[in-house]
């Protein structure tokens, strides 16, 4: 059969179809040898990098490609793309920071190919893309949901604190009428605060920004503050929402304790939001040997069995929540499974429709 | 009941705070930036600082680092009071010696009342974040 293109016939013209190639990549590539000596490198390589071909041709990878931490330290050649590439044989694909000739820093991607022969590696390809602007957007971009934050949840506290100021007597006797109102205006203002936080916390799961401050955290404080949190929401719907602290009320986790807080906060606003009045939210921690593990139940509509493959996807909501409760997002749960991994945790369900569904959540100790 | 030194720039929010924590027989009081702070810091010795990051004139993070340097009592409690989760502000300060952070407007007074006792008694102090 003939085939569709020319193959090159000879050696040469493989090797000028090659350098051809190399030469016409968009982005920074270099080639080395199984030592990892620079044997090619093209144009827009030598452009990002402000070098000549001169002196890097024949040149030591690691030594001439200048790799630095945020802090301007060098990264150890144990942790260089390259040297990851060689020794497990496997494509690396990570971002970095190159140095210039003239000593500043370039963001940048970096994906490096080990070129295998017949088991053993021969050389490498690594192929850089300069992300000087994306990096700049990234900043913009983090810096406005900082201000955004901000400014949208300052009104939000005053409108809450004073709520509840109100409802707990601080400026004297309310009616019951006058109750009710303000745990409307409350309930408002909590829907609007998860609504916040659902959409900071996903912007910045999905640009990377996703900051874990790791310490040690007593997480039964944390879910008796979920609670309380949780009590007014739960009484106008007449659920009964329980947390039975276990006795050791001591266990410590190392672990975020806001994105915690937003994770279990999240698991019960569900749970309490698809359950008929009149219905049960109990939540559990138990410690096990190398992990705690923490439930929320309640008894509620239920996840469909078709639906739950696809129940922590973006905007994923199910029928039969779509056609009780029309508010959600579908951003709760891919957030909450987000933070989860982020937080090194796992999380999983059990539901049976029109009976309940639990929700696992465990964190490594 | 404790000493406790309120550091925010929304004079609502500070009032409202002044009166919750009055009336559980703490001895308040306010500051509105990192400036009136430190120098309301030469005659009151809180047991416990609340302190909001973004503010005009000098800002929490500005405040704790000037505090850190000057103060003698490396024991009062910090408790960042925020509407900036999870940003490079927090963990700063949290690097500073915060004690605790907590978000203003998800927040209700019974739970900033118990949070407070929670630091001063230490079960908190490294319960969080």
């Amino acid at each position: 059969m003939k085939p569709d293109i020319d193959i090159p016939a000879t050696i040469e013209e493989q090797q000028v179809l090659a350098e051809a190639l190399f030469t016409s990549i968009g982005e920074g590539a270099i080639a080395t040898d199984e030592f990892g000596k620079i044997t090619r490198i093209n144009p827009r390589a030598l452009d990002i990098l402000g070098t000549s071909k001169k002196e890097m041709i024949g040149a030591w990878f690691p030594k001439k490609i200048k790799s630095v931490k945020e802090d301007g330290t060098p990264v150890s050649l144990i942790d260089r793309p390259i040297t990851r590439a060689f020794l497990t044989g496997k494509i690396i694909t990570e971002k970095g920071l190159y140095v210039h000739k003239d000593g500043h820093t370039i963001p940048v991607t970096i994906t490096v190919s080990p070129v295998i022969l017949e088991g053993k590696p021969v050389g490498a390809i690594e192929v850089f893309r300069d992300i000087t602007v994306e990096a700049e957007v990234d900043k913009l971009k983090s810096d406005f949901i900082s201000l955004a934050s901000h400014q949208l949840r300052t009104p939000l506290s005053a409108i809450k604190t004073y709520s509840h100021m109100l409802i707990d007597g601080y400026m004297g006797e309310v009616s019951s009428a006058q109750k009710k109102s303000l745990r409307t205006i409350i309930a408002g203002t909590n829907r609007m605060n998860e609504l916040i936080s659902t959409l900071l916390n996903i912007t910045r799961l999905e640009s990377g920004n996703m900051v874990a401050n790791i310490k040690e955290v007593y997480p039964v404080r944390l879910l008796e503050e979920i609670v309380k949190e949780h009590a007014l929401s739960a009484a106008d719907r007449d659920i009964h929402l329980i947390f039975k602290a276990p006795k050791s009320s001591n266990l410590s986790i190392k672990t975020d304790a806001l994105l915690f807080k937003e994770i279990l906060s999240n698991l019960v606003s569900n749970a309490i939001k698809y359950t008929p009045e009149g219905g049960k939210v109990s939540l559990h921690v138990k410690k096990r040997r190398y992990d705690v593990l923490f439930s929320v139940a309640d008894s509620g509509v239920g996840i469909p069995k078709h639906a739950q493959d696809q129940i922590f996807t973006k905007f994923f909501r199910a029928q039969n929540v779509v056609r009780q409760e029309t508010s959600g997002t579908g951003l709760g749960l891919y957030l909450v499974k987000g933070i989860v991994d982020a937080l090194d945790g796992k999380i999983w369900f059990e539901s049976q429709e029109g009976k309940g569904t639990v929700f696992y959540v465990c964190l490594p100790k | 009941m404790a000493n406790i030194l309120i550091v925010e720039d929304d004079k609502d929010l500070n009032n409202a705070y002044k009166i919750i924590l009055e009336s559980e027989n703490h001895s308040v009081q306010s500051a509105f930036n990192g400036k009136e702070a430190l120098e309301s810091l030469k005659t009151f010795k809180p047991d416990l600082i609340l302190l909001d990051l973004l503010m005009p004139i000098m800002g929490g993070l500005e405040f704790l680092k000037q505090y850190r340097q000057t103060s003698k009592h490396p024991d009062v409690k910090v408790l960042i009071f925020t509407n900036m989760e999870n940003s490079p502000e927090v963990s700063e300060a949290y690097s500073l010696g915060a004690d605790r952070c907590i978000i203003k407007s998800w927040t209700a007074p019974q739970n900033l009342s118990r949070v407070i006792s929670d630091t001063l008694s230490g079960r908190a102090a490294s319960a969080t974040a």
